[in-house]
């Protein structure tokens, strides 16, 4: 079916949303929807599923107008909505969680159809290649089938319109090449797609059309077989962006990280760090790539002493340091970039000048005597604030209500502000805008030019590729492969980070 | 060799594991110790006899008897125990969890037999009434399990049971007055003790629904709003007006034939009728929650409400009903405290028991089998603890009476260990 928005508008207290955006997507086409953080992709998507109404504007299907008041008549209307948070429940199987809101019943009472529904589901799942066993409880599944699940529950509620939110956000880069294949499958049998997307390369690879959404307005139009990276970026950040920060060849000095057979455990006691080997010099950059959950989150919790090791030797800088807290960690010299920056790297309700002095506020000059000095305190936040170039109205203003860009930089210049010799920064640029990711990574490189050692953790190929070293891919708890940044490829990379060994030891 | 290889060949038993292997030798040691306890207490009381009887048919009719002695049941109890040592010591794996209750049965009996130091005990009292007893315990069960499924936190069962039973005495006593018909006046004031204890849930809901207002501290509130009104109506009018405050008794029910069979029928087929209805509401309940459409959305609420809201259902709604229906339920199992127990409202009376409940269902895992089974434990605690305070065992009546209680700290902190309740229940859902 075709789908059609006219001059949609959404506003919220303090913000215009969506600001008269007009889209269309014809039967059987892929429309690659790109944007950044905040570009108003999200509203819209909610608006196009019934769980918001818009302030203005129609929609159209098939050219008839339809007004979706909440996410049943969307339902009904024939869009079907996969969430880039899988909308699924854990404990359910998968026939509850696909049948879940359109069950059919056989008697009075209310009885489950459950052999229905199963049949169903497996006739759909053949008929799409959706390969998934309907018996299987969601949690048990890995996100590449869960996100299969997704996808089925749109199809059995006879979905002709599918709307996919950052669909690739949690897949390896072979499950996204599944998804691709599964998409342009079901564009083919009629299906219309609306995928949204920030990562340039997707919409080029898999989008018939590209709309490109800034600041809740559609900033432009392109063509995937003509258009470029660099000018869809330049189109969705609004100004020219240098999508690859300029840096000059690694200077690698002494080695200031040293990790020996490291294994660490997880919350559920299970072995997430599986016998890590890992060296890191003074003056390079070591990306850590990955799929989330292969052990990067302990790895980075055991350097930096948020969680004690089962076995195995962490030196930093010639200390062993395995056996130490945080703050013994923190006052050799070590920036932690945390990868949830709203729950670990700042306290929202806290003010930008108290976020600035979490790790040395108890220490001279901040403080003395248990008593802080908040003039010396004060007068280092405004210069951080300067230095980093953070948006705020002033350094009272609480860290919660900044964008997710300037809240990082305020991690990262509380970081910097003492003397480094290693910085540990966790999906660094999780979230930001285009320009913010420019820059820190620009603070990245110069730290490293300044003579630290300093690992990057990340699930962007991009992030990877643009600003490693040397990368060391991990699954399944254990480094597989070391690459020296100038042979990685997204192919090779793809590979391993979906547990082939590949490289073992190349440039190690 | 890669290092990947190494690593796998290398692999330590790591901190956890070794953890593990030194809890299970502890524990292996611990059922050694109590083994041996077990024969030394054997080896002292083999001259106590253990007389334990039966009604065949009725209630003072006549008896079957078991006769042991004390020594002779501390000696199971030793073997049991035993028995779960040496298999706790061979491996770590084991779930001993389960286990425990093979080595504590046999103690509990043994310890019994040691209180009651040779008299004769009639275990059809104990075990009719610890189904009796389990019976409110359990529906309060039930209505905590309908709430947190659904995802609101319920810890205003006690409260609404409290006022249950305070509206179903008054309301009995008055129909009674009014009528002389003790059966409308049972039903009249079941019913109106059930509706108002609905109203409160309603409010419970309404607060934590739509004013997202902590639902511990709702729920909270109304416990203490329970105790104060209710204090307040006994000590200002019923205790001065006692004709408000004797309703008719609810007696219990023969069921024909059942009743008849020797020795069990007199357990199970001779009681009032909430205990009959406690049954065919965990086998309802069981059936809904797991088996329809009403049972899977409730969950769905409860476990992730945003995957619920996504395709269409009405997640407040959901709450609303839930803890409406879990109102309807926590008044029944009130009612019965005034109405079967002890034909009159008392200050408190509840002592408890609406968290008791909220144990049974945490010791069930959320489901209504086991929390009826956990009820049982429960009732059985208590019917016990009356039997030994009847049969004047020299043991402080203080000490007797907390015996409920201290089995369901035991049970919940130390038996129960990890159970998964449902992922999203306490937090408030934002609905588009």
């Amino acid at each position: 079916m075709r789908l059609e928005l006219r001059d949609i508008t959404k506003r919220f207290p303090g913000v215009l949303a969506n600001d008269r955006i007009s889209i269309s997507a014809d039967r059987g086409k892929v429309l690659g929807m790109l944007g950044e953080n905040g570009a108003g992709k999200t509203t819209l998507m909610n608006i196009l599923s019934g769980l918001y109404k818009p302030d203005s504007g129609q929609i159209f299907i098939d050219e008839t107008e339809r007004t979706f008041g909440d996410p049943v008549a969307a339902i009904e209307a024939g869009v079907g909505m996969v969430h880039q948070h899988f909308m699924l429940v854990p404990v359910f199987d998968v026939v509850e969680a696909v049948a879940l809101g359109a069950e059919t019943t056989k008697d009075a009472l209310g009885t489950f159809d459950r052999a229905a529904a199963r049949k169903r589901i497996v006739e759909l799942s053949e008929r799409y290649k959706l390969d998934v066993d309907p018996d299987a409880r969601i949690e048990s599944l890995p996100v590449g089938v869960r996100q299969r699940v997704e996808i089925l529950k749109a199809l059995y509620r006879r979905s002709d319109i599918l709307v996919l939110d950052e669909p690739s956000a949690v897949l390896t880069p072979y499950e996204t090449e599944e998804l691709y294949a599964i998409i342009r499958s079901l564009a083919a049998d009629g299906t219309t797609i609306i995928f949204i997307t920030h990562k340039l390369n997707e919409v080029l690879e898999v989008a018939d059309d590209i709309v490109v959404l800034r600041r809740g307005r559609v900033a432009g139009t392109a063509d995937p077989k003509t258009a470029t990276r660099q000018e869809l970026a330049n189109m969705m950040v609004g100004r020219d962006v240098e999508l690859i920060v300029p840096k000059g060849p690694a200077k690698p000095g002494e080695v200031v990280l040293s990790i020996e057979q490291l294994f660490v455990r997880d919350d559920r006691l299970e072995m997430a760090v599986n016998g890590v080997d890992l060296e890191v010099r003074a003056g390079e950059i070591v990306a850590v790539a990955g799929v989330q959950g292969n052990g990067q989150t302990e790895l980075v919790e055991a350097i930096t002493g948020l969680r004690t090791p089962d076995s195995g030797a962490i030196s930093i800088g010639g200390k062993r340091t395995e056996k130490w807290g945080p703050r013994q960690v923190s006052n050799l010299g070590v920036a932690h970039i945390p990868e949830d920056r709203g729950r670990d790297g700042l306290i929202s309700p806290m003010t930008i000048a108290e976020n600035y002095i979490l790790d040395t506020y108890h220490e001279a000059p901040y403080s003395r005597n248990g008593v802080l000095n908040l003039k010396v305190v004060r007068e280092r936040a405004a210069q951080g604030v300067k230095d980093f170039d953070i948006r705020t109205p002033s350094i009272d203003t609480y860290a919660g209500a900044l964008s997710g860009g300037n809240q990082q930089k305020v991690v990262v210049a509380r970081e910097f502000s003492v003397p480094v010799q290693l910085v540990i920064a966790a999906q660094p640029t999780r979230g930001l805008d285009v320009g913010s990711i420019e820059y820190i990574h620009r603070r990245l490189v110069e730290q490293r030019d300044a003579g630290a050692a300093i690992v990057i953790v990340s699930t962007e190929l991009d992030e990877v590729l643009a600003v490693g070293d040397r990368i060391a891919v991990m699954y399944a708890g254990r480094i597989v492969g070391i690459l020296a940044g100038d042979d990685a490829t997204y192919e090779n990379l793809g590979l391993l980070m979906g547990g082939a060994t590949y490289g073992e030891g190349t440039a190690a | 060799m890669t290092a990947a290889e190494a690593a796998l060949t290398m692999r330590p038993e790591g901190l956890a594991a070794r953890k593990a292997l030194r809890n299970s030798r502890l524990r292996g040691a611990a059922f050694a110790v109590f083994a041996v306890l077990a024969g030394y207490l054997a080896s002292r009381s083999f001259d106590v006899a253990a007389t334990f009887s039966f009604w065949i048919d009725k209630q003072g009719g006549e008896t079957a008897t078991l006769s042991t002695t004390v020594g002779a049941m501390w000696v199971v109890a030793a073997i049991a125990t035993a028995l779960v040592g040496v298999l706790q010591l061979r491996s770590a794996e084991f779930r001993w969890r389960r286990w425990l209750l093979v080595a504590i049965a046999p103690w509990i009996a043994a310890l019994l037999g040691n209180l009651l130091a040779g008299k004769a005990a009639v275990l059809t009292n104990v075990l009719a009434g610890s189904l009796e007893l389990a019976a409110p315990i359990s529906m309060a069960a039930m209505a905590g399990i309908l709430s947190e499924r659904s995802g609101m936190l319920n810890i205003a069962l006690e409260g609404k049971m409290l006022v249950g039973a305070c509206v179903a005495a008054i309301v009995g006593s008055i129909v009674s007055l009014a009528t002389g018909n003790a059966v409308l006046a049972v039903l009249a004031a079941v019913v109106s003790a059930m509706l108002v204890a609905a109203l409160l849930g309603l409010l419970l809901a309404w607060l934590g629904i739509r004013h997202k207002v902590d639902q511990i501290i709702a729920g909270t509130v109304i416990n203490i709003g329970a105790v104060g009104i209710t204090n307040f109506i006994f000590l200002r009018i019923l205790s001065r007006a006692t004709e408000y405050n004797s309703p008719p008794p609810v007696q219990a029910v023969r069921i024909p034939v059942l009743a008849d069979i020797p020795v069990l029928g007199p357990i199970f087929f001779v009681a009032t009728p909430y205990v009959y209805i406690a049954y065919a509401m965990v086998a309802i309940l069981t059936y809904m929650i797991y088996r329809t459409r009403w049972g899977l959305r409730l969950r769905a609420a409860g476990e992730k409400p945003a995957a619920a809201g996504t395709v269409g259902i009405n997640v407040l709604q959901i709450r609303y009903r839930a803890l409406i229906l879990a109102g309807l339920i926590s008044g029944l199992a009130g009612s019965y405290l005034s109405l079967a127990t002890s034909s009159s409202f008392q200050l408190q009376m509840t002592a408890g028991k609406g968290f008791i409940g909220l144990a049974a269902m945490i010791f069930g895992a959320w489901h209504p089998v086991g929390a009826f089974l956990a009820a049982l434990v429960f009732g059985f605690a208590d019917a016990t603890q009356s039997l030994l305070s009847i049969l004047g065992v020299d043991v402080a009546p203080q000490i007797l009476q907390s015996i409920p209680y201290v089995v369901t700290i035991v049970v919940v902190a130390g038996v129960v260990g990890r159970v998964r309740g449902p992922a999203s229940a306490g937090q408030p859902y934002e609905q588009g």
